[in-house]
């Protein structure tokens, strides 16, 4: 599918979800994968927003590209914000599961969602640039 | 994607109604709903979300939120969540703190 580009900014995670959605459809993913899916790149997209643009004051895009071959779909997703593997967080937010909710500190749990939503979440630093890849496989 | 949010009081019970897509970017008008909660004189917190077709952790971050601010007292009613919607209840162990209902509680007469 065609890459797109959408600017760093909280308004654009509905654009983000409408390209993976639109990407599942053409993948023909059934509907519980497509919304893990959907949430597992909103969540990502959403923290590398928060904290690598926004908290860091950058002003930075998101560029997604969706890949489908017979096995499986696969969303890449860039961004130039500064070097943050969400798989190094995942072991503390799994800790907090079974905190009772008004222990829990007001945080978290979205890079838990996110890799627990697909086949396989890799991270990668290039350059200057984060790149999170989200593989589904089709069944 | 479209969000909306309504608040509803009545008696001693607060009744939100959630609809359409609750994420990072939607999730400050749901916190300004509950921001709007009296919160001594509320004892029932009613959260409708038949209509809620995708929450992102922004909206559980609400819900800690909600928790803290009502305090332990309070009772939070989740009514006819979406099967996906209700995996990540699950997923995160947020249905042990709130109470997973098909319908609404009765609404207590004072």
């Amino acid at each position: 599918m065609e890459q797109i580009t959408v600017p760093g900014t909280l308004d654009s995670l509905s654009e983000i979800s409408k390209y993976v959605l639109s990407a599942a459809s053409a993948a023909r993913l059934d509907k519980k994968a497509t919304y893990r899916l959907r949430l597992a790149v909103d969540e990502i997209a959403t923290n590398v927003i928060i904290y690598g643009y926004e908290d860091a004051k950058i002003q930075g895009n998101l560029d997604l590209q969706a890949k489908i071959d017979d096995s499986s779909l696969t969303i890449l997703m860039e961004d130039n914000a500064g070097a943050f593997d969400p798989t190094t967080k995942f072991m503390l937010e799994e800790e907090s599961i079974n905190l009772p909710m008004e222990q829990r500190a007001i945080g978290g749990l979205g890079v838990y969602l996110a890799i627990q939503g697909v086949d396989r979440f890799m991270y990668e630093r290039s350059g200057d640039r984060n790149r999170n890849i989200f593989v589904v496989h089709l069944h | 994607m479209a969000f909306d949010v309504t608040l509803e009081m009545e008696n001693t019970t607060a009744t939100i109604t959630l609809n359409g897509a609750l994420d990072a970017s939607t999730a400050p008008k749901f916190k300004e709903e509950i921001e709007k909660v009296p919160t001594g004189k509320v004892k029932t917190l009613v959260l409708m979300m038949e209509d809620l077709e995708y929450m992102a952790s922004a909206g559980l971050r609400v819900l800690i939120y909600t928790k803290q601010k009502m305090g332990a007292h309070t009772d939070i009613y989740v009514v006819k969540p979406q099967e996906m919607v209700l995996e990540t209840l699950v997923k995160t162990g947020f249905d042990q703190s709130v109470i997973v209902v098909d319908n609404p509680p009765k609404i207590e007469k004072v």
